[in-house]
């Protein structure tokens, strides 16, 4: 295998990673299958993409503008909505998601119209090692892994992040310790729509976009969180590249008819052999 | 007990809307208004190509109705589109025609955006033997189902590939090599099989032959294999979206080659828009092009009264989408006129005779339904425009390397 493939899976996994990870700590902690998710990262692109055309800011500067813009929308449904609802079961979640990414897709297609649109930042490409590859992505994917290093640190250092695990480890128990459930469920969706928005506005960079995209980023989320392990960021990292790798060589080795599938083959395979994913503990899912 | 009352309730009415469905199936007096059902994708992915043919059947229908409808015999009779939208799901277009004939009672259908959308429609338009007019389908595998009911305004894809195969050959006799990247899908499918077989016919070979799959988000690895073997003409097929990321990919990987083809990435201006210079230099094939010039005596005119109206409309250039979509209603117009009936079986008749010309060309459907072959037009991107390779009539341009 080459290094050009390698590295091209590589950059494609960072990216990954980035989308999957907020999708991948709701469904942890939330036990909420996020179908807006996919919804949320185009929702990020286009602001990416407005906020270039308004004000000329780089999607890298806007970012955190946006990634907190996200948080507030994703705070405000989990409190309004969603919390009313989430201890059933898992399907009735999974329906009111799907009904609000509906609202949220087509609300989209009305405002923004289908058409593609791209953000024309060509970056240019430099030479590694024989490979070749674009600047915009490598940078994208720099700042994708950043951000999921950053989510890590929070979960693990912060106040906030230790309420996320324990209540993603025993609900009642952290409960009983004085933690806020409800005020932890609507950060930590806030938090997952933050992530999603960030990742929006780094795809708007590297990708054409559409509303008609939003399943498609969703599909590749729930691959990802499979592969890797629910719940934690380290399994959404490493879920994120190796989809990326697995994706890249099987469209080298195999033909590009076949890349796709062979992501959803390495998927089904680990539900039956190890369904907890590559890095996840039984029991957290 | 209150249960078991609404249990009998719920069953009384479904009794009677069996009976009630059975009666609408009766059939009814002549009505006195042509009504025309349209599936459109109104949102969804396909959402700005069904508005496409949603803007060409109102451009149409107003300048029918302005005359005071279509001439049936010795009356005329005013035109109603009924339009649902099926939301780009393939399996709502099917049900929405159903709905259109059964409970709409539509005397015609228009078929929704692209060969698969188109199949699934004409399927239940032929079981209920309503003439349905295809605007946007042009593989065919759409037409060689024995349908007897399907007419398309597209000609075939193979005469948009010989066309190009020649044109190459002939301005730069250098190339010998082709790859080819076709989306996995009915009519990018079609568009790649076409070229690979016309490909050796003109002394091509090809180097390069894969699919990718739908929901491809990277074609990296494609691009760096299409990279190594070097190819003087790059041929790609897809939608709008696939095509402006793999044009940004090959410039990523900094791939290039003599010519480079996207099927039908110029022909739309969300393309050329969305990819700014990196569209220079890409060309593809086209059904129709503003350019072209023909006289007609439909409610159009010509080719410009049609692109003057449009402009003066919408404010932009219109696309093969909306003059084929306009085209098909054109059409199902003048075999309405010559059947002098609006009977289904009359005016199909009367659609496997029809042989015009339109603002958009010369509409004369096969036994198949689809439109015969013609010149159809290659256009290139030069400098940010559009511009018109072939044919030698309404040339705007020679054929420029990449």
């Amino acid at each position: 295998m080459d290094v050009q493939t390698l590295l091209n899976g590589l950059v494609l996994g960072g990216l990954y990673a980035c989308i999957a990870v907020g999708f991948s700590l709701v469904w942890g902690v939330l036990n909420i299958i996020n179908m807006l998710h996919g919804s949320f990262i185009i929702l990020g692109a286009y602001l990416a993409f407005f906020a270039h055309a308004a004000f000329g800011a780089h999607p890298f500067l806007s970012l955190p503008f946006i990634a907190a813009a996200l948080f507030g929308l994703g705070y405000v449904i989990q409190r309004g909505v969603i919390n009313r609802v989430v201890s059933s079961p898992v399907l009735i979640t999974l329906v009111l998601t799907f009904g609000l990414d509906m609202i949220l897709y087509n609300a989209m297609v009305l405002g923004f119209s289908a058409t593609p649109r791209r953000l024309a930042l060509d970056m240019g490409r430099i030479d590694i090692l024989g490979a070749t590859l674009p600047l915009d992505r490598i940078a994208a994917m720099a700042l994708a892994v950043a951000l999921t290093a950053m989510l890590f640190q929070v979960l693990r250092g912060s106040r906030i992040g230790r309420a996320i695990v324990a209540v993603r480890m025993d609900r009642d128990a952290a409960a009983l310790m004085g933690v806020r459930v409800p005020q932890i469920y609507a950060i930590t969706f806030g938090i997952g729509a933050c992530m999603a928005g960030a990742a929006g506005s780094l795809m708007s960079v590297v990708f054409p976009f559409s509303p008609a995209m939003t399943g498609l980023f969703l599909g590749k989320a729930f691959i990802v969180c499979v592969i890797g392990g629910l719940g934690s960021v380290p399994g959404a990292l490493v879920g994120g590249l190796a989809l990326g790798l697995i994706e890249s060589m099987a469209g080298a080795l195999i033909g590009p008819q076949e890349a796709v599938l062979a992501g959803f083959v390495v998927m089904l395979a680990l539900l039956i052999f190890k369904p907890t994913g590559l890095l996840g503990k039984a029991g957290y899912e | 007990m209150q249960l078991r009352l609404r249990k009998h309730w719920s069953r009384l009415a479904c009794a009677a809307a069996v009976v009630g469905a059975m009666g609408a199936g009766a059939p009814q007096a002549l009505a006195d208004v042509i009504k025309i059902g349209a599936p459109l994708a109104l949102t969804g992915g396909l959402a700005d190509e069904g508005k496409k043919q949603k803007i060409a059947y109102d451009m149409w229908l107003e300048r029918v109705n302005a005359a005071g409808g279509i001439k049936v015999g010795d009356t005329m009779m005013p035109v109603e589109l009924v339009v649902y939208d099926y939301q780009t799901d393939g399996k709502r277009a099917g049900q929405l025609t159903e709905k259109l004939i059964t409970s709409d009672k539509v005397n015609f259908i228009t078929a929704p955006f692209g060969s698969g959308h188109t199949k699934i429609a004409a399927g239940v338009a032929e079981r209920y033997g309503v003439p349905i007019m295809a605007s946007v389908a042009s593989s065919e595998s759409v037409y060689d189902q024995g349908f007897q009911n399907l007419f398309g305004t597209l000609a075939p894809n193979t005469g948009l590939t010989d066309n190009m195969l020649k044109l190459f050959k002939a301005k730069m006799p250098d190339t010998k090599t082709v790859a080819v990247l076709g989306r996995e899908d009915v009519f990018p499918n079609a568009m790649a099989k076409a070229l690979v077989e016309g490909a050796p016919n003109f002394g091509y070979s090809v180097v390069y032959d894969q699919r990718y799959s739908v929901g491809t988000l990277d074609h990296s690895a494609t691009l760096s294999a299409i990279k190594a073997a070097n190819a003087d003409w790059i041929y790609v097929t897809g939608y709008t979206q696939d095509l402006i990321l793999l044009r940004k990919q090959m410039a990523d990987l900094g791939l290039t080659a003599k010519i480079v083809t996207m099927i039908t990435g110029p022909a739309y201006k969300e393309f050329v828009d969305a990819l700014g210079p990196l569209a220079d230099g890409v060309n593809s094939a086209s059904w129709w092009h503003h350019a072209t010039t023909y006289q007609s005596s439909d409610v159009f005119g010509s080719t410009k009264a049609f692109y003057d109206a449009f402009v003066a409309r919408e404010g932009s250039d219109p696309d093969y989408v909306h003059a084929s979509s306009a085209a098909a209603l054109v059409a199902l117009q003048a075999a309405i006129e010559n059947a002098g009936s609006i009977d289904p079986d009359k005016v199909r008749a009367a659609l496997r005779d029809v042989s015009i010309t339109t603002f958009y060309g010369p509409i004369d459907f096969g036994a198949n339904g689809m439109n015969g072959g013609r010149d159809l037009p290659i256009i290139q991107v030069q400098d940010g425009t559009v511009v018109v390779l072939f044919p030698e009539a309404i040339k705007q341009a020679e054929l420029k390397a990449f």
